[in-house]
């Protein structure tokens, strides 16, 4: 796999877009005070009001300015992608490549826990465990993390154990290297392009995720989130209130989701030797 | 059980013998991991509650539920979980409850847990089945067609239109279509399953029942259309320059032929392990989806047991849900072992 996979994304069409999406709306997170004249939290008082220059995207049953309440739900968003992805990816890595390389019993038994793993409806899951222990934002983090890692060690170790019979390690092997010496210089960077697209799916699934969650009521009441604005909006599509409340804020959700996922589409293109070269033929 | 299985599906004595070693091969391995699943569902339903701090009554069915509880029926419950005995005690009334079918109580519902969800899980079998054979179907001849005309304006809008489709969240399709076809132009139903006290019969019942499933199963529909197509599509690409392709044209076969019943059946094949990846996403997105449409299945019952804190419910939700999936993912097995001869012959 000696190619340059971040070169080879800077080039296409594709990636450009959910890079320039995705940057956008990490501009808009980061720069939330500035562009609200309302904290998301305050009361105006209006209820249902319109959209108008004061409220960009008018207030909600509750008074509150949606506009500022859609950009502060960025950064819950962007946050548990972001620690989500970091988490999950390092577990990933951590026990695909142990499971690897240690073999035996220890691998088997790892294995049979990815392959249960992802055979159950995580949701429900996290939703169980998370009504029990009152929903906070570190505990869906970790929760989030806890059931996205399986899917990324499986493929970790298939890449490791075909990596691990190459001639380029066996040939360092002969020249005296030790295990840990292989796994830094050899077996690591070899998956970055691995772990990072990993990442991108991690971080994708756990916007989802933490967006579903909140939409079905899980969710920490302090936290600003789009599920949560969403399930507050359904209450009321009978008003026209939704055309300002519930569609810019799923639409908010989606760009972020599509953004992510063109991102990580094109970088598993460029990993996978296969699709570049049919790629390359259809120009 | 085994045996039985082998001949429901396949009456002839040849196949019937080969399956049955395949069957002996197939099912040791995945069924462990079945087990392994629904082990660790069983212990979170046992251990979650009781590690709480506080009164494990309090924490199996929440405050909530509590208050409206005499003395009798508390002492009644301690005395159902076995919660004045030891762990073991516990578990093993646990056990036999599950074992009796017993999933608990509903405070919420004021009915077994397990009536409550059989009451409901109809409509979400319905609705994801549907929404399964329907994706799968339109999603095989979109990517069989697309890949064969590969670069064509076809093959780029549908790739384009339909990544860009997949990259919605499923609520967010199944609100938009909400929005647009019930609110907006008011042509189909905004929520529920069938009209209330309509008293439709015979057909008028029947498409009562369709008017009111058209808009969840065209957002389950849509929703999973991309990754059936682009799986497909690129199965199509990779297999439709092989050997055994060239060939079948070389017989003379019809370009139809070609398509659908050689590289056809040949993309069924990743697809139908990538189905049996995907379902338990399927059905946790057919629960969003319900949701969004108060569609009187499993989903709409989840949301009610999640606002009303009816911890039993969801604790049963969870594990009948699990059950389904598991069960779902053994059916893909076998249809797997059906629909490949190599697999089937391997043994």
């Amino acid at each position: 796999m000696h190619t340059d996979p971040l070169g080879e994304i800077s080039r296409d069409p594709l990636a450009k877009i959910g890079l320039f999406m995705l940057v956008i709306i990490t501009l808009l997170a980061i720069c939330a005070p500035l562009l609200s004249n309302y904290s998301p939290h305050d009361y105006t008082g209006k209820i249902f009001s319109p959209p108008d220059m004061d409220h960009l995207l008018g207030t909600d049953s509750m008074g509150q300015d949606i506009w500022a309440r859609l950009l502060y739900a960025a950064r819950t968003s962007l946050l548990v992608a972001g620690a989500v992805a970091l988490i999950s990816s390092t577990l990933s890595v951590v026990i695909g490549a142990t499971a690897a390389l240690a073999g035996g019993i220890y691998e088997r038994f790892c294995m049979r826990v990815v392959d249960a793993m992802t055979s159950l409806p995580t949701i429900i899951v996290m939703i169980l465990v998370a009504a029990y222990l009152r929903p906070s934002l570190l505990l869906l983090i970790l929760l989030i993390s806890a059931f996205s890692w399986p899917g990324g060690a499986r493929i970790i170790r298939s890449q490791v154990l075909s990596l691990k019979e190459r001639v380029h390690i066996s040939a360092a092997r002969t020249f005296g290297a030790g295990k840990k010496y292989i796994i830094f210089t050899h077996i690591v960077p070899e998956l970055s392009p691995i772990i990072s697209a990993l990442m991108m799916q991690d971080a994708r699934r756990a916007v989802f995720m933490e967006a579903g969650l909140a939409f079905l009521g899980v969710s920490d009441p302090m936290v600003i989130s789009w599920g949560k604005m969403m399930h507050q909006a359904l209450a009321f599509t009978y008003l026209d209130v939704w055309q300002w409340w519930l569609v810019p804020t799923g639409l908010a959700l989606s760009a972020t989701l599509i953004s992510i996922s063109f991102l990580s589409f094109s970088l598993e293109t460029a990993i996978d030797p296969r699709m570049k070269k049919e790629n390359a033929r259809s120009g | 059980m085994n045996n039985q299985r082998a001949e429901c599906c396949l009456p002839e004595q040849v196949r019937k013998t080969s399956i049955d070693k395949t069957l002996g091969n197939l099912i040791p391995a995945s069924i462990l991991n079945y087990l392994i699943a629904l082990a660790a569902i069983f212990s979170l339903n046992f251990i979650l509650p009781r590690l709480m701090p506080g009164d494990p009554l309090h924490a199996i069915y929440g405050d909530e539920a509590l208050v409206a509880m005499t003395d009798e029926m508390e002492a009644e419950l301690i005395r159902q979980f076995s919660l004045d005995k030891s762990w073991w005690d516990q578990l093993l009334a646990y056990v036999l409850g599950l074992l009796r079918g017993d999933l608990g109580f509903s405070y919420y519902y004021h009915e077994q847990v397990s009536q409550v969800i059989m009451g409901a899980l109809p409509w979400t079998l319905l609705l994801t089945g549907l929404a399964l054979i329907l994706a799968t179907a339109i999603g095989l001849v979109l990517g069989i067609e697309s890949g064969f005309r590969r670069g064509s304006t076809l093959d780029r809008s549908l790739v384009a239109g339909l990544m860009f489709l997949g990259g919605f969240p499923d609520f967010f399709i199944g609100i938009l279509l909400l929005l647009i076809f019930a609110v907006s132009l008011d042509v189909l139903p905004i929520s529920g399953a069938s009209t209330p006290y309509a008293g439709y019969t015979g057909l008028t019942y029947i498409f009562d029942i369709l008017r009111h499933l058209a808009l969840p199963l065209a957002s389950m529909i849509l929703v999973q259309l991309g990754s059936i197509f682009l799986l497909t599509r690129n199965t199509i690409l990779t297999i439709r320059e092989e050997s055994f392709i060239l060939t079948a044209r070389a017989k003379g076969c019809s370009e139809h032929q070609i398509k659908y019943a050689h590289a056809g059946r040949n993309s069924l094949l990743p697809l139908t392990t990538a189905t049996g990846m995907r379902i338990p996403n399927l059905i946790t997105g057919a629960l969003f989806i319900e949701i969004v449409f108060s569609y009187p299945g499993v989903g709409s019952l989840l949301n009610i047991a999640i606002s009303a804190r009816d911890y039993p419910l969801i604790q049963g939700i969870l594990l009948i849900v699990t059950l389904t999936v598991l069960s779902a993912n053994f059916l893909v097995d076998l249809l797997y072992t059906r629909l490949d001869p190599r697999v089937r012959h391997a043994h």
